[in-house]
């Protein structure tokens, strides 16, 4: 197979023009394209159809307001009251991730959440974040976050650092949960386009109706993944307010 | 009455729906590979993290080979940390 046809292929970035600031590349690229439109799907979809603002809600009303629902129990349910003040964040973070991965299923659209530097810039504001917020709650106080209490006084020389790596692992984990299942599935979505040229006479379908059944479980990865970057936010969040 | 009685069937059908229901539901909430895949991305992830202080301990500390030898396998451990208390999140769900 020429190079050209790789299944690699569509997640190369591609720059539309190029552009230097203080010898970095800030060329705006297909990603970036991807992102401006999620984020005005995003925007343009919840303003529209929260717009109204009637009693008895229309079907987007609802769907508009559903996706609230749903963003605002998972932080009740996981950080309590307190989680509340997070709302704005999470829900957008969730927004941004799912619409990303629902942009990236449109043929020919670009994935952006399939690119490492995306989702770890991501999940290091998160990471960023959570710890700026578990110092500001607790002071000094938060290292004991690495202490576990009830443990014999000569374990902890090798529980703390395994409990500051576990701490640390967390932006990576996060990260790569989110970047690996979508160019897997993406790629996946290739190799099997590329066998329904390439097989003999009608053949050809049964990878076509494989496709079909693989982007059916495509998007709810999609929708999975948002949901388990959301839910993990909350459960740092939390922890930021709760040690142990 | 005839209507109280039909009634209470009624209900006791919808209960036993209801019940029967939603196991299902959440049972295939998840399939196994993604199972597998979250388990594996945090035990890579703690490894990822033990490697990287071990090599920058040795490079400032001119420790060769030690500490890259220690802080993988402090990694490790706590990549099966991770997976623990992964574990013990979905058991309580």
């Amino acid at each position: 197979m020429a190079a050209k046809d790789s299944p690699l292929k569509q997640f190369e970035i591609v720059p539309f023009s190029k552009t230097e600031l203080g010898g970095y590349d800030i060329s705006f690229t297909n990603s970036s394209l991807s992102m401006i439109i999620t984020v005005a799907v995003i925007t343009l979809f919840l303003t529209l159809t929260v717009n109204p603002r009637s009693l008895v809600p229309s079907r987007m009303q609802l769907v508009s307001e559903l996706m609230y629902n749903f963003i605002a129990t998972l932080l009740s349910d996981t950080v309590g009251d307190n989680g509340k003040k997070y709302f704005p964040f999470v829900f957008s973070l969730f927004m941004f991730v799912l619409i990303g991965n629902m942009v990236g299923m449109v043929p020919y659209q670009f994935t952006f959440t399939s690119h490492i530097i995306v989702t770890f810039a991501l999940a290091a504001i998160v990471f960023i974040g959570t710890t700026i917020l578990g110092f500001a709650n607790h002071g000094i106080k938060f290292f004991s976050f690495f202490y576990i209490p009830g443990v014999p006084f000569y374990m902890h020389p090798l529980l703390i650092p395994i409990e500051v790596i576990s701490y640390l692992s967390r932006p990576i984990s996060l990260s790569v949960r989110l970047f690996a299942n979508m160019l897997a599935g993406h790629t996946l979505l290739k190799v099997f386009a590329g066998f329904v040229v390439a097989m003999p006479f009608f053949t050809g379908v049964f990878p076509l109706v494989f496709i079909v059944a693989l982007t059916g479980l495509e998007i709810l990865i999609a929708f999975l993944q948002a949901y388990v970057f959301a839910i993990l936010t909350c459960l740092y969040i939390n922890d930021a307010y709760h040690l142990h | 009455m005839v209507d109280e009685d039909k009634l209470k069937e009624l209900k006791d059908r919808i209960e036993t729906a209801k019940s029967s229901n939603t196991p299902n539901i959440k049972k295939n909430k998840e399939s196994g590979a993604g199972f597998g895949f979250k388990i594996s991305t945090e035990i890579i992830a703690a490894l990822v993290v033990g490697v990287g202080i071990g090599l920058i301990v040795d490079k400032y500390l001119g420790t060769k080979p030690f500490g890259l030898i220690i802080f993988f396998i402090f990694g490790a451990l706590a990549g099966f940390l991770n997976v623990y208390r992964v574990m013990r999140r979905i058991e309580k769900q």
